[in-house]
């Protein structure tokens, strides 16, 4: 098997662990998902707001959901990871341990994004909108592409660390500013019909997020996980 | 096939500025059981995760065989670490299938099979490891150390926690498993059960090793005796 397709099996052989175990524990996107609901529902009922308010909004509180939620699937993620020392089995491996990344990165990103996807038509109920447009699923894509990306980056670097619950928000949440900022800038747009040519600064700010973010995983995932 | 083996050459790591292994060198050789004694807090699981290139050194070199590259260390590595490695929620096959793709195993079904015998949990394969006793756990947690057929076996404190029949199979698969072609390193902090499979005894103290031995010249060492008699 040539390298580059045993490294691609690496990655697919975490996700497909990653999926698994959550089939069978059904403790990561369940919580996520009542998590992100939950903020749906506060912020619908404490704010009251008027249609022309919600609209300008939506993009928002989605984003602020998803946020929260994916936070929570991160931890989770990493704390499977450290509870029976399962991490040090993946590490000590014979695999390119950037490919340990990229597996729970695509994992963490896709639970994230089925959250994602159960949210937008209840976003669209609560708030009348249809959110099922090709360009605000593309933001969504990107924004957590990144979003995840990074957070499993800066879960792996707190994972020695005793409070490692609480320091993974305050790392994550000041870092992850830009993607937040493009992807609801981006989602904002397109929901309130704007083109794609007057978004297109967004798009291309999230996917060098993207790139960035992804790139810091493949140099430095090892040296963070050596103690 | 090159002879398996472990050379530890001055080895140095430090925590917060303190010292826990000082120019330590060690050499294993090929079919050698050694024990590795020493207090709690010797530095003997630092040690062990340098050699399984879980932990950084800050300065020395583990070299296996003749190699040091990384991945083929790992290659050559089976380790049973305090913790078992598994994921809770699968089954002992699942968890061992999941191993067996990382290791690129290409018969993976029968390396499983061959697993779960080792670890003799024919009627539990399909069980959470959740639901698993500590022996269980540690009986899977070697099979899963086998799975590749290692030729650098490492245990940390192996008889912690595991009940008499328990005890009992891990002396027997240590017995099984001291023939030329591997070369394994136990660390224990009470040896007594270990001396009568190891073949070299090497005393851990203050960051280095004070005394490297084969275990029928243990009587030449009355300090390392008086040593095990007190952590007895």
């Amino acid at each position: 098997m040539k390298p580059f397709q045993r490294y691609l099996k690496t990655i697919w052989q975490i996700v497909r662990k990653d999926i698994r175990v959550e089939w069978r524990g059904r403790q990561g996107i369940p919580v996520m998902l009542v998590f992100s609901l939950l903020i749906v529902f506060l912020f619908n009922f404490a704010l009251q707001l008027s249609p022309e308010l919600q609209a300008g909004l939506t993009a928002g509180l989605l984003w602020v959901s998803l946020a929260f939620a994916s936070t929570l699937g991160l931890n989770r993620s990493i704390n499977l990871e450290r509870e029976t020392g399962a991490l040090d089995g993946l590490l000590l491996a014979p695999v390119d341990r950037s490919a340990v990344f990229f597996g729970k990165s695509l994992s963490n990103f896709l639970f994230t994004t089925l959250v994602a996807l159960v949210l937008l038509p209840i976003f669209g109920l609560f708030y009348q909108q249809n959110l099922f447009h090709p360009a605000l699923i593309l933001a969504l894509l990107l924004g957590v592409g990144a979003y995840t990306s990074l957070g499993t980056l800066l879960a792996a670097l707190s994972i020695q660390a005793r409070t490692r619950d609480v320091l993974l928000p305050v790392l994550l949440f000041p870092l992850a500013l830009p993607v937040l900022i493009a992807a609801v800038e981006a989602s904002r747009g397109v929901i309130s019909g704007q083109s794609m040519g007057e978004l297109q600064s967004w798009f291309l700010l999230l996917l060098a997020c993207d790139i960035l973010f992804n790139a810091a995983g493949l140099m430095f995932f090892e040296t963070i996980l050596e103690e | 096939m090159q002879p398996a083996g472990i050379e530890v050459r001055g080895v140095t790591k430090r925590f917060h500025h303190q010292p826990v292994l000082d120019n330590l060198s060690l050499s294993i050789g090929d079919g050698d059981i050694c024990v590795l004694v020493g207090a709690n807090g010797a530095g003997k699981t630092t040690l062990l995760r340098i050699i399984a290139s879980l932990t950084r050194s800050d300065s020395g070199e583990v070299i296996f065989g003749g190699t040091n590259t990384p991945m083929d260390a790992r290659r050559a590595i089976g380790y049973v670490a305090h913790q078992p490695m598994f994921y809770l929620d699968l089954s002992a096959a699942e968890n061992l299938r999941h191993y067996a793709r990382l290791y690129q195993i290409p018969d993976e079904n029968e390396a499983v099979n061959l697993g779960i015998q080792t670890a003799g949990l024919e009627n539990t394969w399909d069980k959470p490891v959740r639901a698993f006793s500590r022996g269980m756990q540690q009986r899977l947690s070697i099979a899963r150390a086998l799975l590749h057929d290692p030729t650098i076996l490492l245990l940390d404190e192996p008889y912690t926690g595991l009940d008499q029949d328990a005890a009992h199979f891990l002396d027997e698969k240590l017995h099984s498993l001291r023939q030329p072609g591997r070369a394994i390193l136990l660390a224990a902090h009470r040896p007594q059960r270990l001396l009568t499979i190891a073949s070299h005894i090497a005393w851990l103290k203050d960051g280095k090793i004070i005394q490297h031995l084969p275990v029928e010249r243990l009587s030449e060492s009355p300090e390392l005796v008086n040593y095990l008699q007190e952590v007895a």
